[in-house]
Order: C-alpha cells, then structure tokens, then sequence
C-alpha cells in the first residue's frame, strides 16, 4: 500500500511539474480559466437576462460553483486520454495502472485547493464570512475527488474501447453543467419545485450545495447535500473500481 | 517459493484482432442487432507450460510472432494470461523496452525518482541508487538536463543502467542490448553476465544465436504459442536452426538473389561504398562498409515506422551478422516520396571471405521489399590483427527529405 502511495505522489509530483513547463503565466492558469468563465456567466445573467441580479456578488456565487465544477470536469475530460497517452508504458512495464486515472484526478484537485483559497479570500474581503461549517469543507473536497475517481477510472477505460466515449463526454458535460446547481442556487425558489428535486438527484449536487453553503453563504450545509455526497460517491467509485479491475487485462492488450 | 523461480503452467493468451481497429459504438449496435463485424481471436500462446530454476539463464527462441515477447510480458505482470498459471518468485527487472517510463520535460535524476516509483522504491532507495545509475551510464554531467535533450544513445544508456539498478531476482531481457555503442554494449553484457554469475534467474530472448549460446544454458523453443522443445542451449538451438534451414535451403543452396515485398516502401537505388564514399564490393576487416540506399514510396500518405534491415549470410545460407533499426534503438524511417537512408557495417571479426548482403523494409507485420542475397561482397584479412571485440554494428544515419 505504502507504495501505492509513493507511486501515486510521483506521478502527482510529475503531473505538476510538467502541465506548466513553457507556459508564460504558468500556475496562475489554475485562477484565470474560472475567472474567465465567472465574467461570462457575470455578463450574461445580470446584464442580459438579468437572473443573477437576484443574488448578492453574483460573481462570487458562480465561482463558488465553477471552482469545483472545473475540477470535475477538467478531470474527466482528460481521464478519457490518461490510458492511451501512457499506452507505451503500459505495455513495458508493470504498475498499479489505476494509479494514471487518480494521479491526475489528485494533480487537478491540488489545483482547486490554492483556487479555493483565493477565493475564500474574496468572499471575506465582500462580507461572506465563513462560520465554523467551513472546517467541514475538506471532508466535501476529499468526497468529490474520491467520486471523481471512480468517474475517471470508467471513463478512462470505455475511451480504450469506444473513442467516441470522449465526444460523447464533451456533449453530456455542456448538460451536466446546466443540471448542477452552478449558475443557480438550490432552494431560493428561483427554479420550479419539480426541476430542483430532479437536479438534487445529480451526483454532484450535494456537492455544490455543500460549497455554496460553507463558502459563499457562511451556514452549515443541509442534510440531504452530505446523504447524496456520501451515497454517490460509494456508489460511483466501486462501479468505478470494478469497472477498471474487471477490464484491465484486456485494456493492456487493447492499447 | 523460492526466490527466481518461475512456473508458467498450461498458459493461454488470446489478442483480439481487428481488421480495423476504430471499433465504434456504433459497430456494438450492429453486433447487438445480429449483424456480427469482422471480430477475431489470435491465440499468441497455446497451452505453454515450463519451469525455471533460480539462477537459471534460460533463452526464448523461436520465429516472428511465436509467442517469445508475450511470454516476456507474462512474466513481468504486463499482462494476464487468458487461462493457466503464470508464477514468479522475487523482484523483477524487465528489459523490455527501455527508458519508455521518462518524460522529457524532467531531468534525468527526476525521470530516475519517477521510475524508481513506478517499480516501486521510495526517494530514499533511489536516492543512494542515483549516483551507480548516472556513472554506469556515463551520464554523470547530464543528470539535470530534461531529456528531451538526450540523445537516443544517451537515453538508452539511462534507461539500461535504470532497470539493471534495481538487484533483481529474475531479469528479462527482449533483444535490447544493441544499446549505444560497441564500448557501451560491452558493459551491458558485463553487467549481464554479473547478474548470472550472482545466480539470478535471467530470461533472454533474442535472434541472434551467438548471443543467446553466450548467456544462455537453456533454451525454449516457442512454436505457434506452444514449447516445441526444451533443453541444453545447444541442442535446441541446433534444431531450431536446421528447422528454419530448411525453409531457407531452397534459395539459399542456389544462392539466387531474391526479391520480394508488396513493394509500398521500396528500394530505387542501392549502392556499396566504402567508409569514404568510393564504391566497392571489397572490403577489409575492421573496414567500414556503407550500404546508402535511395528509399522510395508511390504512396501519397507518409509511410511510418519503417524497419530497414541488413543480414550478411556465407554463401551457404548461413547468417553471420543481422540487425536492423529498431534492433539498434535508431530511430524507424518515415518515408514520403522518397528518402535516403544508409547502413554502416564494421565486420571485424567475419572470417575473411565471400558474402551476400541481403537489405529490407519492413513494417510491424509486412514485407515491403526484401532484397534476399542481392549483393555480393568479399572480405579480405584486415592490413593488421584488429582487436577482438564485438562486432560494431550501426546505422549511422537516416535522413528522409
């Protein structure tokens, strides 16, 4: 086990060494894609359909969302390519190959964690002081990233398969997107009651629910977000576990 | 069980072969719907069973596609069997292909840790390994260079001195030795022969019979994914040879030139040169002979990953010397129109006599144009007694334009 743990931080270690090699503004990408997407969304739903009006530092409430969300979809995104961008190794030499999926997933979430950070920085200097709900939140990160893992461990080995597993991702993530509490909250009766019983269904959800809850708005998360965190995430990753272990010998050959 | 052991019982490995290898989700719709794609099953090893002893050097012989590198990759755990046993005692290195673990944004000494975790040794084990590894592959002053900027030579140097670091229980070897220079490959066979000489298990698995008669007391000869035969290296080398003779005999007794392939790389112009560029078929040991071949495609796409091959056999059909690019660790040929590309040999220790040199293009699984016996050359005694050594062999250069 020890040294599946060596394993796994090496390839963290590599991961995050490399991803910036020749990159002008390097580490700081990690800040400036969400803050990107924030001032978009920012535009489009208080200037022009005028949603976000509804909530006080819209801005800061989307990042609050966009922070993990990129998380979770960056990670799935490249988890499709994680087998067959290492197929050479694969087939030279033996190691624990789940460690390619969750490496990166790690790499990505240590990402999220100094965004996260600088965001927590922005919502006290704007008046969204935490509460102690706050020391719950790594719990929630450690959760997703779990969760995460599961998805890519799927994900990584039906895009060995079928390629067209990540075409398909990339159209199924613009939905999931729009599914998950990011541009809107839960619970503000800004959706119908109907839809937001369908959305807090959706495995990330709970997730959401519980960043909004410790970050933007200071209170203690309800119930359900950590029943659905919780359930999700053991669910997804032993479908995920399985799914890699039982497809694994004949990945290597498939490569 | 003992440390170095091996057991292999009743082993089967299927590949599933494509026709083409996009399988769509599309086509699974199809087969769901009735409509069966072409799908079918190739049996790499059939039933293989054998044993091996700790301190064992135990060679794999047998033709293209026999089952000699899946067994390899049994062994080191790459991949599972379809059914039987497959079971090893102790730590394992495997030479399968080398330096495949490094990123070339990261240094050596980086690549050396990243590796050393893969194989699963913590900073501290790699750490006191560092400096052995950076002096066995002469790479003392580049270990904190990317290597990116390596040479191939350098990189496999990296890579040799890497995976022999680790003192393994069983070592598998898979033809890689042709790594660096003649000086280099020297002092990987010493290395070898030190690990053999420790007692370890060693599984080596190479064309090359004078290699294999060197470091190995054993042989398996692998048939068709089954162990056709088993015992002293002599005596299954020996078989296995004549077998192959045999299929050789009918062109080789008339030592008729042969030339076969479907022809999408090609050979347009071959010329025989000395060291300095003067055409001759007359060489001296210890000279250079340069084969500079025109290499030509009608293909409009690029042809990749091409092998160019040479094998100098005596005029009774028997090879004396064979290699060929990706032997050698060069890099393989990109043909598009059309392309140089040259072989130099230094045959120092060929009895001096006559020769035919036979040149190929290969592919991964195709013959695209063989040049069997082509070209006849002679080789007179050097001006001087050269010293013995191992025969340099390399392509020196391949350029495509």
């Amino acid at each position: 086990m020890t040294g599946g743990l060596l394993l796994m931080k090496s390839l963290v270690e590599k991961d995050l060494k490399v991803r910036y090699k020749r990159s002008f503004l390097g580490f700081l990408w990690f800040l400036l894609k969400p803050l990107f997407s924030m001032a978009v969304y920012t535009i489009v739903f208080t200037r022009i359909l005028r949603f976000g009006g509804a909530i006080e530092h819209f801005s800061l409430f989307l990042l609050t969302g966009l922070l993990p969300w990129n998380f979770f979809s960056a990670s799935l995104s490249a988890s499709a390519k994680t087998l067959l961008d290492n197929q050479k190794l694969i087939r030279s030499i033996y190691f624990p190959r789940v460690a390619l999926p969750v490496s990166s997933v790690i790499a990505n979430a240590v990402h999220m964690l100094m965004a996260l950070g600088v965001l927590e920085i922005l919502l006290i200097a704007f008046g969204h002081t935490p509460n102690l709900s706050l020391v719950t939140l790594p719990i929630a990160v450690v959760l997703l990233a779990v969760m995460t893992s599961g998805f890519c461990m799927m994900i990584s080995v039906g895009n060995v398969y079928y390629r067209d597993v990540s075409q398909f991702l990339e159209m199924f993530l613009l939905a999931w997107f729009y599914a998950s509490p990011i541009i809107y909250p839960l619970g503000e009766e800004l959706i119908p009651p109907g839809m937001e019983a369908v959305i807090r269904f959706n495995p990330i959800a709970g997730a959401m629910e519980i960043f909004h809850s410790t970050m933007y708005y200071g209170t203690w998360p309800e119930l359900w977000a950590w029943i659905s965190l919780v359930a999700w995430t053991a669910v997804i990753l032993a479908a995920g576990l399985l799914i890699f272990k039982r497809m694994e010998p004949s990945v290597v050959k498939e490569l | 069980m003992q440390k170095g052991l091996i057991q292999f019982s009743d082993v089967c490995l299927d590949y599933r072969l494509y026709r083409d290898r996009s399988v769509s989700i599309m086509e699974t719709f199809m087969n769901v719907f009735g409509r069966k794609t072409s799908r079918e099953w190739f049996r790499a090893l059939d039933h293989a069973s054998f044993q091996i002893s700790p301190g064992e050097s135990v060679a794999l012989v047998g033709s293209n596609g026999a089952g000699k590198s899946t067994t390899l990759k049994l062994l080191a755990g790459i991949y599972s069997p379809t059914s039987g046993r497959v079971e090893t005692a102790g730590r394992i290195a495997s030479l399968l292909d080398l330096g495949v673990g490094f990123h070339p944004e990261l240094t050596g000494a980086e690549n050396v840790f990243l590796n050393g975790a893969l194989l699963g040794f913590d900073q501290k084990k790699m750490l006191d390994l560092l400096p052995g590894i950076a002096e066995f592959a002469m790479l003392e002053r580049f270990m904190d260079t990317p290597v990116k900027y390596y040479s191939s030579g350098m990189f496999m140097r990296l890579g040799f001195a890497l995976a022999t670091s680790v003192d393994p229980d069983i070592l598998l070897i898979d033809e890689v030795l042709a790594v660096g220079d003649a000086s280099f490959q020297a002092k990987c066979y010493d290395k070898i022969f030190g690990f053999r000489e420790a007692g370890k298990t060693i599984v080596f698995v190479s064309h090359d019979p004078k290699a294999v008669r060197r470091l190995c007391t054993r042989a398996i000869w692998l048939d068709s994914g089954r162990a056709r035969m088993d015992g002293p290296v002599d005596d299954v080398l020996g078989a296995y040879l004549d077998a192959n003779a045999g299929k050789l005999q009918k062109t080789a007794t008339s030592a008729a030139p042969r030339e076969w392939g479907n022809r999408e790389v090609f050979f347009s112009k071959v010329t025989l040169t000395d060291g300095n560029g003067i055409p001759t078929r007359t060489f001296r040991q210890g000279d250079t002979l340069k084969v500079n071949a025109l290499i030509e495609t009608r293909e409009s796409r690029e042809v990749k990953n091409v092998i160019l091959g040479f094998s100098i056999h005596r005029p009774d059909g028997e090879t004396i010397l064979a290699s060929n690019n990706l032997e050698n660790g060069e890099p393989l040929l990109t043909i598009s129109g059309s392309g140089d590309a040259s072989i130099s040999i230094t045959p120092e220790i060929v009895e001096p006599g006559n020769y035919l040199l036979s040149i190929s293009l290969t592919g991964n699984s195709t013959d695209y144009h063989w040049q069997d016996n082509f070209y006849p050359i002679s080789l007179l005694g050097a001006k001087q007694i050269p010293p013995l050594r191992i025969d340099s062999l390399s392509v020196v250069e391949a350029v495509t334009r």
